[in-house]
C-alpha cells in the first residue's frame, strides 16, 4: 500500500545552510511514527520541511502526500491538502484572540469538549500564545489541530514541559484525534517528535526513526527503539 | 421620550446608512444625537434628561457661561486656522453637548459631521462639557458620501471634564481620498476626571493634520488609544501633548500605525509637571509594503523629580514566522495578513459598534488588495 506521506532522498536547507541529508521515510494511512534524536539533530527541521515553513526548503529529492508531490507547494496549500502541525515554539499573535482565530478557521464549536479535556475552555478571549505558559502553549497547539482536523498530524514535542496531569490530557487528545476518521472516512496518520516518550503511555506508535546529525540512521518498531534509547542513548542499535 | 430640537430635520436613509459606518444608530437607542451637514446643524435630539445638545450658536445665547468656554482651551495665536475661526464674522457652527452634574447617562451620546458638497469647506467649533461626577459614553464620527472626493474639514474641539467626570469616547472618521483635514482638539480634565478614548483613523485621505492637547489636574486619568491606517496616497501627521499638571495625574496612550503605502508622522509628548504623576506612551508601527513611511517620535519631559514617564516605539514589517504559522493552519496569505493586521490594530470587539468593526475589516482587506 502506498504511504500517506513519502520522503524520497530528501535534503533540506535552512536558508542556505544544509540541515538534513538524504532522508527516506514513509508513513502509511492510520500509522503513528515516532521521531527520536538528540538536540540539534534536525527533527524540527524535518517537520518544517514537510510543512513548508520558511526558511526551510527541499533542495533535493521529493515529498509526496497521498501520491501528490508537495515539496514545491506553499504552506497553506499543504495545510489544505490535510497536513497540520503542533509547533515546538509557536510565535505569539498579539491582538488575535483564540475566538477570532477559530472564527477565521471556520471551526465549528463542536470541539468544546476537547477544549475542556485540554483545560483550555476559558481561553476564548486570550490572545493566541501571548503570555501562555509552556504547558499552555503545548495544549493549545494540540487543540489547534482539532480546529483544523488534518489527515496527517505533525507533533513537535507535544509533551515537553507539561505537568503529569496535563500530559494525560494531551496524550488522550492525541489518541482520540489519531483514532478518529477524517471527513473522507480515512484514518489519520501522525509523526511525533518526543524526547521523554511519556506520550507512549497514551498512544500506540507503530514505527520509530532515529535521527542523528541530519540523517535518519535507523528505523524500527517504536516501542523497541524508544526502550533502546532509554538504555543506551542515541547510539545505533546493533544487529 | 425623544425631544427633537426646533429648526432641525430628519436624516435621509442614505445619510443614516453612511453614518452607520462610523457608529450612528437610530436616535431611540441613543441618549442624544447631533448631526452637522456641511455648514449647518441638520438634526439634534435628546432622549435623556441628563443631556443637553444644541447648536453652539444657541448655547451662546442661552447660557452666558458658554462664551467663556469658547477659546478657553485654545489660543487663536496657535495656528492660522484657529485664528481664522476666532476672527470669523459669521456665527460659529458646531455643537454644544452638556452632560449635567451627577448624571449617569445610560445610552451613548452620538455626534457626527458630514460633508455632502463636493469641494465643500467645513469649519466646525464644538464644545463639550461633562459636569461634576457625570458619566457618559460618546460616539463621534465624520463621513462623506462616496461621490465626494475633495473638500476641506477644519475642526476645533474643546472638551471640559469637570471634577470626577467620566467620559468614554469612540471616534471614527471616513473621508474622501482627496480630502484635507485639520483638527485641533483640546481636553481639560479637572481633579479626578477620567477620560478613556478610542480614535480610529483608517480611510484614505490626502492630508490629515491632527493636533491635540490634554491637561490633567490632580488625580485625573487619561487613557487613549489611536489606530491609524495609511493606504497609498494618504498622509497623516499627528501631534499630541499630555500635560500632567496635578499631583498624581496619570496617562497612558497607545498608538498603532499601519502603512500600506501612505505616510504617518506621530509626535507625542507627555509632560510630568507635578509630583507622583505617571505617563506612558506606546507607539508601534507596521509596514505592509516597501512604500510609505512611519515616523514615530514619542517624547517624555519630567519637570519634577518623581514623575514616572516612559515610552516605547517600534516600526517593523509583518513577521514571516507569524504568517507561516497561520498559513500552516490552511489560511491563505491574505487571510493571514488581515488577521495579523487586525490583531496589531487591536480592534477589540467589545469597544466598537459591530457595524464599525465590519467596515474596518473591509477597509483592511481592501487596502491590502490595492482597491482603495
Ligand atoms: N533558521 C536556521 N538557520 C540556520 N540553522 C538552523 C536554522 N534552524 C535550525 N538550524 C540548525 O539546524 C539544526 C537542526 O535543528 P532542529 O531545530 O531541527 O533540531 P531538533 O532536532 O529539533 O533539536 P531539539 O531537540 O533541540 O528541538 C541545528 O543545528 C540548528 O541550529
Ligand atoms: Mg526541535
Amino acid at each position: 500500500m502506498q504511504g500517506t506521506l513519502q520522503l524520497r532522498d530528501v535534503s533540506i536547507s535552512a536558508g542556505t545552510q544544509p540541515v538534513l541529508n538524504a532522508i527516506n521515510l514513509e508513513v502509511g494511512e492510520g500509522e503513528l511514527h515516532l521521531l527520536l534524536g538528540p538536540n540539534g539533530s534536525g527533527k524540527s527541521s524535518l517537520l518544517a520541511g514537510i510543512m513548508g515553513l520558511p526558511p526551510f526548503r527541499v533542495t533535493c529529492g521529493e515529498i509526496l502526500f497521498r501520491g501528490e508531490r508537495i515539496d514545491g507547494l506553499p504552506t497553506d496549500a499543504r495545510a489544505r491538502l490535510g497536513i497540520g502541525m503542533a509547533f515546538q515554539r509557536p510565535p505569539s499573535l498579539e491582538g488575535v484572540t483564540v475566538r477570532r482565530f477559530r472564527e477565521v478557521l471556520g471551526a465549528s464549536s463542536s470541539h468544546m469538549a476537547e477544549a475542556e479535556a485540554l483545560d483550555l475552555n476559558s481561553f476564548d478571549d486570550r490572545e493566541v500564545n501571548v503570555g501562555f505558559s509552556g504547558g499552555e502553549i503545548k495544549r493549545w497547539e494540540v487543540f489547534k489541530l482539532f480546529l483544523q482536523t488534518p489527515r496527517f498530524l505533525l507533533f513537535d514535542e507535544p509533551e515537553s514541559g507539561v505537568d503529569l496531569e496535563h500530559i494525560a490530557g494531551i496524550g488522550g487528545a492525541i489518541n482520540r484525534m489519531a483514532h478518529s476518521l477524517d471527513s473522507e472516512g480515512a484514518r489519520r496518520s501522525a509523526l511525533i517528535i518526543t524526547h521523554t516518550g511519556l506520550i507512549l503511555d497514551y498512544v500506540d506508535a507503530d514505527a520509530g526513526h532515529m535521527m542523528i546529525d541530519g540523517r535518519v540512521v535507523h528505523s524500527g518498531k517504536a516501542g523497541e527503539l524508544f526502550a533502546h534509547v532509554q538504555r543506551r542513548g542515541y547510539k545505533l542499535p546493533v544487529g | 421620550m425623544l425631544k427633537q430640537l426646533k429648526n432641525t430635520a430628519e436624516l435621509s436613509e442614505e445619510e443614516k446608512s453612511l453614518l452607520a459606518r462610523v457608529g450612528y444608530q437610530g436616535e431611540e437607542s441613543r441618549a442624544g444625537t447631533c448631526v452637522l451637514v456641511d455648514q449647518s446643524v441638520r438634526c439634534a435630539s435628546v432622549g435623556d434628561p441628563g443631556v443637553e445638545i444644541m447648536p453652539l450658536r444657541e448655547a451662546l445665547i442661552q447660557y452666558d457661561w458658554v462664551q467663556d468656554l469658547m477659546f478657553g482651551l485654545v489660543d487663536p495665536g496657535e495656528s492660522d486656522h484657529i485664528k481664522q475661526a476666532a476672527e470669523d464674522v459669521h456665527d460659529p457652527v458646531g455643537h454644544f453637548v452638556r452632560v449635567k452634574a451627577g448624571a449617569k447617562v445610560r445610552l451613548p451620546v452620538q455626534t457626527f459631521s458630514l460633508i455632502e458638497t463636493p469641494q465643500g469647506r467645513q469649519f466646525l467649533h464644538n464644545i463639550t462639557v461633562i459636569e461634576e461626577d457625570a458619566e457618559v459614553d460618546l460616539i463621534s464620527g465624520a463621513a462623506v458620501p462616496s461621490g465626494v472626493h475633495s473638500g476641506h474639514h477644519i475642526s476645533i474641539e474643546e472638551c471640559y471634564l469637570r471634577e470626577g467626570a467620566v467620559c468614554r469616547s469612540v471616534s471614527i472618521e471616513e473621508w474622501g481620498a482627496d480630502m484635507q483635514v485639520h483638527s485641533y482638539a483640546r481636553t481639560d480634565l479637572a481633579r479626578g476626571a477620567h477620560s478613556i478614548s478610542n480614535q480610529i483613523l483608517m480611510t484614505p485621505l490626502k492630508h490629515h493634520f491632527s493636533q491635540s492637547r490634554a491637561t490633567l489636574a490632580e488625580d485625573a486619568v487619561c487613557n487613549d488609544r489611536t489606530v491609524i491606517f495609511a493606504p497609498a496616497g494618504s498622509n497623516r501627521t499627528m501631534e499630541s501633548e499630555t500635560l500632567l499638571k496635578g499631583k498624581g495625574a496619570r496617562s497612558e496612550s497607545l498608538t498603532r500605525m499601519v502603512t500600506a503605502g501612505g505616510n504617518v508622522v506621530n509626535r507625542a509628548l507627555i509632560v510630568g509637571e507635578a509630583p507622583g504623576t505617571k505617563g506612558y506612551l506606546g507607539c508601534d508601527g507596521l509596514k505592509l509594503t516597501d512604500e510609505g513611511e512611519i515616523l514615530s517620535m514619542p517624547g517624555v519631559l519630567a519637570k519634577t523629580a518623581d514623575a514616572q514617564l516612559s515610552h516605547e516605539a517600534s516600526v517593523g514589517m509583518i513577521s514571516e514566522e507569524k504568517m507561516a504559522y497561520l498559513m500552516s493552519t490552511g489560511m491563505d496569505e491574505d487571510a493571514a495578513r488581515d488577521l495579523i493586521v487586525q490583531g496589531f490594530l487591536n480592534l477589540k470587539e467589545q469597544e466598537l459598534p459591530p457595524t464599525v468593526r465590519m467596515a474596518l475589516e473591509k477597509m483592511i482587506a481592501a487596502a491590502r488588495s490595492g482597491s482603495m
